[in-house]
């Protein structure tokens, strides 16, 4: 019995001592009056956020503090967080401030694209960025089948800062030089009479220099709206004659809106829209002078294991536009199934594209309708059906092309795109 | 503001070139201040020190305490009878500094055996106090026998704070470690030294009780 007593009171006593320095700082007579956050501390979790709101009207309490301030340092991942002492409005109180200082140097690499098609081979995007708080810095390596009417293969770089003015500006500067491989196809439509006239001819390098500044016009309740605005200045080495260089360069505006809505019954609604545009003239010293006009809209609704989603695409090229700004079908995100290089090997400077997916856990349906054509032609509008799986950014379908005659369906397997 | 002088010289004669060598590099290393006088009294136990031009409530440690943090300042007092070759006894000690922000007086807890604090001190007679309380036994030296004896002040690293402070029963030991450790780039240190003296020489102060363990 007596050692119970003896247990009792230890644990006690352990139950009742504070920290060591809750005896010996003088100031922990004081309450706190208020808790305040200096720094970039968005991150916070809104527990957390709690916690440090429920030690107003406490005893100030150094050891807490201490904790807490670790606690910071972790969900946000910066280099220090440390906490101050100020007085109070009203006497016997004090103010605590935590300052959140610089985010550590962090390193991430990324695939953002990776995509093997049983008809166009692999594609793939492999990222590493250092990112030194709101600075990025980004280099890559591309070899990509999918997109355009071309193969290009090299490297791309990209720095951005993310808090250019405050979180509502952003600035962002990309470097891409790629190497061209070209289909058959499209060295046999090149060759055409008249071809000449709509676009480019070959080229065997790129280069690409973007500067781009993005503004966060709206965020929060009414969706978040952002209108970038920049220029692309490319320049690419015709084959021939190959000592020649043209140029192609463009301002670029950008219009971009998001916007989640949460419903009943935990069922969600998302909503994408943008619109770009990318003006070449002369008076920038390109060789080439178009305008291109790209519009997208998806819709996303999301009820249970379920998902519907729909994406439009349209877009119209005026004026005569090198071959990496025409529009293309048939890839592995539009008219999946079919060939890009049966429907167009140069693309078309007439676009219009919808496809419609219901997903239900890891199993997708698809349909795709979609045409491509040049202008002054008329357009032909064509089906495909998939299914596929999808899992944690992982996707694999089967993709069969709508019409008559022999039908191949296009495998496709990848990541992130 | 603590005084940033150049140590006093006792004799360049016997600084060996190994010595010169291992200041130079060290000092700018550190942030290692020297003051000038220190004075040494003897009670018939035990040695004390006084150093009026002393001010270690300055620069960042006076930052972080008038941003209401406690501060941990670590002393050691080393007596040798051979000019630091070796050394005869040391006393280690650690105070524990507030500020408090509504009065704007300073606070000190002396840690260890016979814990005591003291509050609503001004700067100057918080670190009189520090020193106060400072003190190494004699025992064992005879009245005519040269000695010296080092003073080393040093703010603990916030880092090292709670371990400082929390260790009830930090040993000698590891208070000695802790000195015998590089002081970082941002820790402020102090040191001054005195001798040869003899206890003969010394002067006597009466009415005060030896304080050592």
């Amino acid at each position: 019995m007596r050692f119970v007593w003896l247990a009792a009171v230890l644990w006690s006593s352990l139950l009742l001592a504070g920290s060591p320095e809750q005896d010996l700082n003088v100031n922990t007579r004081y309450t706190v009056e208020s808790v305040e956050l200096a720094g970039d501390n968005a991150g916070i979790s809104t527990g957390l956020r709690g916690e440090l709101t429920r030690l107003v009207g406490e005893k100030l309490n150094p050891a807490a503090l201490d904790d807490l301030a670790k606690r910071i340092r972790h969900e946000l991942h910066v280099r220090a967080v440390t906490h101050r002492l100020l007085r109070g409005q009203t006497p016997e109180h004090v103010r605590v401030v935590f300052d959140v200082r610089g985010t550590p140097a962090k390193f991430e690499a990324s695939v953002p694209k990776l995509v093997y098609l049983s008809d166009g081979g692999l594609s793939g995007v492999v990222e590493g960025t250092a990112t030194v708080g709101s600075h990025a810095f980004t280099f890559g390596v591309v070899s990509d089948g999918d997109d355009l009417a071309e193969r290009y293969s090299g490297i791309l770089a990209r720095y951005e800062d993310k808090r250019l003015a405050g979180d509502r500006v952003r600035f962002r500067l990309d470097f891409e030089s790629y190497r061209e491989q070209w289909n058959p196809a499209t060295v046999n439509a090149l060759n055409q009479p008249g071809a000449a006239s709509d676009t480019s001819g070959l080229y065997r390098t790129r280069q690409n220099i973007e500067p781009l500044v993005t503004f966060v016009l709206t965020r929060g309740a009414p969706g978040t709206l952002n209108l970038t605005v920049g220029a692309s200045l490319e320049s690419f080495q015709p084959q021939f004659p190959a000592a020649r260089t043209e140029s192609a360069n463009a301002m670029v505006t950008t219009l971009g809106y998001h916007r989640r809505l949460e419903g009943s019954n935990a069922n969600q609604q998302e909503v994408d829209a943008g619109y770009s545009l990318r003006a070449a003239t002369s008076s920038l010293g390109s060789d080439f002078a178009y305008a291109r006009h790209q519009a997208d809209f998806q819709y996303a609704y999301i009820w249970g294991r379920s998902q519907i989603v729909d994406a439009v695409t349209a877009g119209e090229i005026t004026g005569r536009a090198p071959l990496f700004e025409r529009f293309m079908l048939g890839n592995s995100t539009m008219l999946r199934g079919w060939n890009r290089f049966d429907l167009d090997p140069l693309g078309g400077d007439r676009v219009m594209h919808n496809s419609l997916e219901y997903r239900y856990r890891i199993f997708d349906v698809f349909y795709d309708s979609g045409a491509i054509w040049d202008q002054g032609q008329t357009a032909v509008l064509r089906h495909s059906l998939g299914v596929g799986v999808r899992q944690n950014g992982l996707y694999a379908a089967l993709a069969f092309p709508i019409k008559e005659g022999h039908i191949e369906p296009v495998f496709m397997v990848g990541m992130n795109y | 503001m603590a005084q940033a002088k150049p140590s006093r010289d006792r004799k360049v004669a016997e600084i060996s070139r190994r010595r010169w060598l291992l200041a130079g590099a060290a000092i700018p290393l550190s942030r290692l201040w020297a003051f000038d006088r220190l004075t040494v009294t003897w009670d018939g136990d035990d040695l004390h020190v006084a150093a009026p031009e002393l001010h270690f409530l300055a620069g960042k440690p006076l930052d972080r305490l008038k941003d209401g943090a406690a501060v941990v300042f670590l002393t050691q007092l080393t007596l040798t009878t051979d000019n630091f070759a070796t050394s005869l006894r040391r006393a280690p000690e650690r105070f524990v500094f507030s500020y408090d922000l509504w009065e704007e007086k300073f606070s000190v807890t002396k840690l260890g055996a016979g814990q005591r604090t003291i509050s609503h001190l001004s700067a100057a007679a918080a670190e009189a106090w520090c020193l106060d309380n400072v003190a190494i036994s004699s025992t064992g030296l005879p009245p005519d026998r040269p000695f010296w004896l080092r003073f080393d002040l040093r703010a603990a690293e916030p880092r090292d704070e709670a371990a400082v402070i929390g260790e009830s029963g930090l040993n000698l030991t590891r208070l000695i470690e802790m000195f015998s450790r590089r002081p970082r780039d941002e820790q402020p240190q102090w040191t001054a030294e005195a001798g040869p003296l003899r206890l003969g020489g010394l002067k006597r102060l009466l009415g005060r009780t030896a304080r050592t363990s």
